[in-house]
């Protein structure tokens, strides 16, 4: 077959490429695909993009960005490629897997902390890893939860290194957002791409609300059949408040802000209706634990309720995630994951954990300023890639300043080897080229557990680029589970 | 349903009404100020009189001069009434509640928004303005079309309803007292034919009035027919009755429903038609202080918790 010139992919580079192997042999399941795309024309890949483009202007599909100069935010057009990233059924059946083992394991590993610690007295773990941080809260104490799930929603970065396996890169067990851009960018690629659709067995996403409801209405603590259940946002000025809206519409529940609900006096939650006050059983929170109450959090919070979280602790409302969950997100404790699913579960982990260094540990430390080069320095508590320093980047003299910085506060840091991201061929420029990727799926536990088919793939649209945040040029693809 | 919700969409569409109305009041305006050979200001102070503007224009401008009234009533941001404040506010409103209503709605809604809002200039031409009002007009049309339309029949759309229908009867007394108020100023010259033509096509009545009502137009058939018509959408009595119709569909509505059937009844029983100009005003006045406690009645049973 004729080579396209516009699929440009000979300064491919070290990274795994999802579609073509070594020396540009084309992968078996990707042949479909670049069958499909080799014989367009650069006009025809722009009319794809520009359908691409439209859809998502035409469907309302937006993201918030925050601009520091004017000090207002504008919604920008959500940016996705065209080209889907596939992932092949077989491989993504034993990720779920792995993903479910982990977010248990994370889970009970939560619960331990905040009652009798088997987890760290086992391993002699300094308790300050966990009891000293702002995660942790400490009006969870010897709380217990139902179907013992603190993290209900759960999304997991993960990225593919120079092999092809899948790592877990982090938890994000407190507010994950993103889901919303999954479902929309599903319906997108329907309109564009539907022949190409075709051609691959292409896993539905749709019946995420429907498992998120069932989620939420299983750790009601009302006896009623169909609880009450809303979604807390920030307002209408929250980066994420396209998603509140879509999934509370999706799952046909009402979107509230912290004005719409009080707690009464018999400590219950209630909605402000038209018809009067009415009982909330479940609150699907999408703002952080330090907002939630200005009786225990920040006193200066308005987007809150007061006496919330009193509530929560007799067991009169379900918040979701649980507050004080973020202990696990903590890039130290990420280091213990396969232990915990050692001590937990009594298995053995699935999916990869990327090697950890704890700079508050002298060898550990020693052995990273040596082979810095192929190291990436990470902050624990931040998140969002916002810290990190990247070995192979840094200037020899500034090599000197990044220790100080750490031997300053130690345990503010940890350091993991450089995993190159693969990448996957992306419209870019007018041409076909491979981009930097990695992907977040969702992770749902309540009475039961699932996790999305496939998630949200996020790409550096930037050549050589591994940063993947929409909020700093990245955009996203659609991802397939092919049979 | 949630009462911000409620509210956010009484709002909604009471703003895109208000544009709506303010859009007609101004190109009604224009064209009887072509038949109308006085100058300038005695042609708009009434009608940012009946608006309760008056004051408010006059802390930025010295002269009833055309363009800067017709700036003022369409693009000023400073007047919160104005069609681009309006337009602005009904979107704040649906941010809220985009989710809720028909997509094709929410197109419209961000179509009249940027159409409007790209020609931001007092010196655009009096035949483009005129255009530019009209497609506020229709486009509000258009959004309430699609509510009808395409939207179920529950909580949320009497909220819309509601809001649409306060808002409109609102503003078809203002229009009325807007000439009534030139009226008294005139005094000397008898225009009144003209002008309660001109009324009529403010509110799209020309046509329905004709069919209720042969012979000369006059006022007393005018203002009869604008308060107590029982058929046409834009009387007062009939929004007053659609008003009454969504009540009952929704809870707590006893004493919506009391309050709104002596108003009706009132309003039946009046004979507003043989009043003189100045009685007219005070009628129109009481009427306006009606519509605003079935506002506050709104605003009581449902909204403030």
């Amino acid at each position: 077959m004729k080579k396209n010139s516009l699929i440009n992919y000979l300064d491919k580079g070290d990274s795994y490429d999802e579609f073509y192997g070594d020396s540009l042999t084309v992968r078996k399941h990707a042949q479909k695909a670049l069958n499909y795309l080799s014989p367009l024309s650069l006009e025809d890949l722009q009319d794809i993009n520009l359908a691409t483009v439209s859809a998502i202007q035409s469907m309302g599909i937006t993201f918030r960005v925050y601009q520091d100069e004017s000090n207002a935010n504008v919604n920008r057009t959500w940016p996705l490629d065209f080209i889907p990233r596939l992932i092949k059924k077989e491989e993504w059946k034993l990720v779920e897997k792995g993903l479910i083992q982990r977010v248990k394991a994370l889970n009970l590993f939560i619960e331990d902390c905040y009652n009798k610690k088997k987890f760290l007295n086992e391993f002699n773990i300094d308790e300050s890893l966990v009891l000293n941080t702002s995660a942790y809260k400490a009006y969870c104490k010897n709380i217990k939860l139902k179907h013992g799930v603190w993290s209900h929603i759960c999304g997991s970065d993960l990225i593919k290194g120079e092999e092809g396996d899948f790592y877990v890169l982090e938890d994000n067990l407190r507010v994950p957002s993103g889901v919303s851009y999954m479902l929309e960018n599903r319906m997108v690629m329907k309109r564009v791409l539907p022949d190409l659709f075709n051609k691959y067995g292409v896993n539905p996403v749709d019946d995420y609300p429907s498992k998120l409801y069932e989620t939420l209405a299983s750790v009601s603590f009302s006896k009623s059949k169909h609880p009450e259940i809303v979604l807390l946002t920030p307002g209408i000025y929250n980066s994420a408040y396209f998603e509140h809206s879509y999934l509370a519409q999706q799952m046909g529940i009402d979107l509230v802000e912290g004005s719409d609900l009080e707690v009464g006096k018999d400590s219950y939650v209630y909605k402000k209706t038209i018809e009067g006050l009415k009982r909330v059983d479940v609150i699907y929170r999408r703002i952080d634990d330090d907002f939630l109450d200005p009786d225990v959090g920040n006193p200066n919070s308005t987007i809150g309720v007061r006496g919330l979280l009193k509530s929560w602790s007799q067991k009169k409302v379900a918040i979701i995630n649980a507050p004080g969950c973020g202990i696990a997100d903590d890039k130290a404790v990420y280091a213990y994951v396969p232990k915990m699913i050692d001590f937990y579960l009594k298995e053995k982990p699935i999916l990869k954990n990327i090697k950890t260094y704890f700079m508050n540990n002298k060898e550990h430390r020693e052995f990273v300023e040596k082979n810095i080069h192929s190291m990436v320095i990470k902050p624990v508590a931040e998140s969002g890639g916002y810290g990190i320093v990247i070995g192979k980047d840094l200037k020899a003299k500034e090599v000197g300043p990044v220790f100080r910085k750490i031997r300053n506060n130690p345990r503010n840091f940890v350091a993991q080897p450089y995993i190159s991201l693969s990448t996957s061929p992306t419209f870019s420029d007018g041409k076909i080229e491979p981009r930097h990727l990695d992907l977040r799926p969702f992770i749902l536990s309540g009475s039961k557990n699932y996790v999305t088919v496939g998630g949200l793939t996020r790409v550096a649209l930037k050549k050589g680029s591994s940063i993947v945040n929409s909020s700093q040029g990245g955009g996203s693809k659609d991802t397939w589970i092919i049979d | 349903m949630l009462s911000r919700d409620a509210e956010h969409l009484y709002w909604l569409a009471r703003y895109i009404e208000r544009a709506e109305n303010t859009g007609r009041l101004i190109n009604v305006n224009v064209e009887m100020m072509l038949d109308y050979p006085i100058d300038d200001s005695l042609g708009w102070e009434p009608i940012l009189e009946a608006m309760d503007s008056k004051e408010d224009y006059l802390s930025g401008h010295k002269h009833y001069d055309e363009a800067n009234v017709i700036h003022y009533l369409s693009r000023e941001r400073n007047n919160e009434n104005s069609i681009a404040s309006c337009l602005h506010n009904a979107s704040y409103n649906s941010e809220f509640i985009k989710d809720d209503l028909p997509r094709s709605a929410m197109e419209e809604l961000n179509n009249i928004e940027m159409n409007f809002l790209k020609e931001m200039t007092t010196s655009v031409s009096k035949r483009k303005r005129a255009k530019n009002i009209y497609e506020v007009i229709s486009s509000s049309q258009r959004f309430f079309g699609i509510i009808s339309d395409n939207f179920s029949r529950g909580y949320a759309f009497e909220f819309l309803r509601l809001g649409r229908f306060v808002e409109r009867a609102d503003m078809i007394t203002r229009i009325i007292d807007s000439i009534c108020n030139a009226e008294k100023k005139e005094g000397t010259i008898d225009l009144s034919t003209l002008e309660w033509v001109n009324l009529l096509k403010t509110l799209s009545a020309h046509q329905a009035f004709r069919k209720v009502s042969r012979g000369e137009i006059e006022k007393e058939s005018v203002i009869n027919f604008l308060f107590k018509d029982d058929s046409f959408p834009r009387s007062i009595y009939r929004c007053l009755t659609i008003i009454h119709k969504s009540f009952l569909n929704l809870p707590k509505n006893k004493d919506a429903l009391l309050f709104i059937q002596k108003f009706l009844a009132n309003l039946s029983r009046s004979r507003i038609g043989k009043y003189e100009n100045t009685k007219i005003h005070s009628f129109v006045d009481s009427t306006q202080k009606k519509i605003s406690s079935i506002d506050q009645i709104i605003q009581k049973s449902y909204f403030n918790n």
